[in-house]
């Protein structure tokens, strides 16, 4: 499911967070079936904790370490994303 | 050999020839060797220039000027990499990685006095900076620094590939696979069609990743699950929309956890 999402939603801006609470914002590059992101024009959302992440404009996630990704507004089609979790959740 | 994907770690299985002794029954192979290559590692200064070494399954530096002194990370343990083009900090733009260390900071590591203590506590590295040399000495001299700057450049954007590659052969062991293999960048979509949820993806247990353990500590925590913990909450704690209210009750479940 993830993946074909994912696949909508290359070359939007989203906000990637990892488990260790970094906030990176990008453009969606790129991503694989591990969910591993490229993202560019990245800056981060917390640069005091990171600060050498400044200087990083692209970038590649491992996606083992993604906490969540949060998505723009009115760049999600709601309606594709719902049906098809729910038929997610029923199995199938 | 020290378990995969334990983070920075000391490294010393040189052969005699000054090359790493890498894991050839496990089909590890080397990938690149970069010369006049050091290592910045927390937030201390860089190493005098070793080699790096990449392989297909970590990344490993010797020292050159101390000999036996050497680190080695696996790529499971990579959960970060990018170019950064910070020459106030490194003089020409490096690799910025982080790495999945164990809970508690890098200023136990001594990140916030970078020139203090020789003892560092490798396995609470969670970043590193790879600074290339320039093997080219006389060209630099020759064609001057703008040429300098763009081999510099060319050189780290070619590593950053390489670290790309290599991250892409080392999935998580129990990582879920969504189908199509290789990296979708949004040219040649395919009709854009949903994965159906019956064919992959099918959790037979249930909900059951709403659990307490957070991700990562415990050995024995089952990434299936925390991988589909993931990627539940990616879905119902960022949608805000009030078609999702069916998902409340796992929504608050799943804060609890947290």
């Amino acid at each position: 499911l993830f993946f074909s999402y994912f696949k909508e939603l290359v070359g939007k801006e989203v906000t990637v967070e990892l488990k260790n609470d970094l906030a990176i914002r990008g453009t969606l590059h790129s991503v694989d079936q591990y969910l591993n992101i490229k993202l560019e024009n990245t800056r981060v959302v917390d640069q005091d904790k990171y600060p050498h992440m400044l200087s990083v404009r692209n970038c590649f996630i491992r996606g083992s370490v993604v906490r969540y990704v949060l998505l723009p507004q009115d760049g999600v089609d709601i309606d594709i994303l719902h049906d098809a979790t729910r038929r997610e959740a029923r199995g199938g | 050999m020290a378990a995969p994907g334990s983070g920075l770690q000391r490294f010393a299985d040189v052969a005699g020839d000054g090359a790493p002794r890498l894991d050839a029954a496990a089909g590890e192979e080397l990938v690149r060797v970069d010369r006049a290559a050091s290592v910045a590692l927390g937030g201390r200064s860089p190493e005098p220039p070793g080699t790096l070494f990449v392989t297909t399954r970590r990344v490993i530096w010797l020292s050159e000027a101390e000999k036996g002194k050497g680190y080695a990370v696996d790529f499971l343990a990579i959960t970060l990499h990018a170019v950064s083009r910070d020459l106030e900090a490194y003089p020409s733009p490096c690799l910025y990685t982080q790495i999945e260390a164990e809970i508690g900071t890098d200023d136990e590591a001594g990140e916030s006095n970078p020139e203090a203590n020789d003892e560092l506590e490798l396995s609470k590295v969670s970043e590193m900076h790879i600074i290339l040399g320039d093997p080219g000495q006389f060209l630099e001299i020759v064609l001057g620094i703008a040429n300098t700057c763009i081999l510099d450049r060319a050189s780290v954007d070619a590593l950053f590939d390489v670290f790309c590659h290599c991250a892409e052969l080392n999935p998580d062991p129990n990582a879920e696979r969504n189908g199509e293999n290789g990296w979708f960048h949004g040219e040649d979509r395919t009709g854009g069609g949903w994965v159906h949820g019956d064919e992959d993806m099918v959790d037979e247990n249930g909900p059951q990743f709403f659990n307490a353990n957070p991700i990562g500590q415990n050995g024995e925590y089952d990434l299936s699950h925390s991988v589909f913990e993931v990627r539940k909450e990616f879905v119902y704690l960022q949608i805000n929309d009030q078609r999702f209210e069916d998902a409340e009750e796992e929504q608050e479940s799943h804060e609890n956890g947290h």
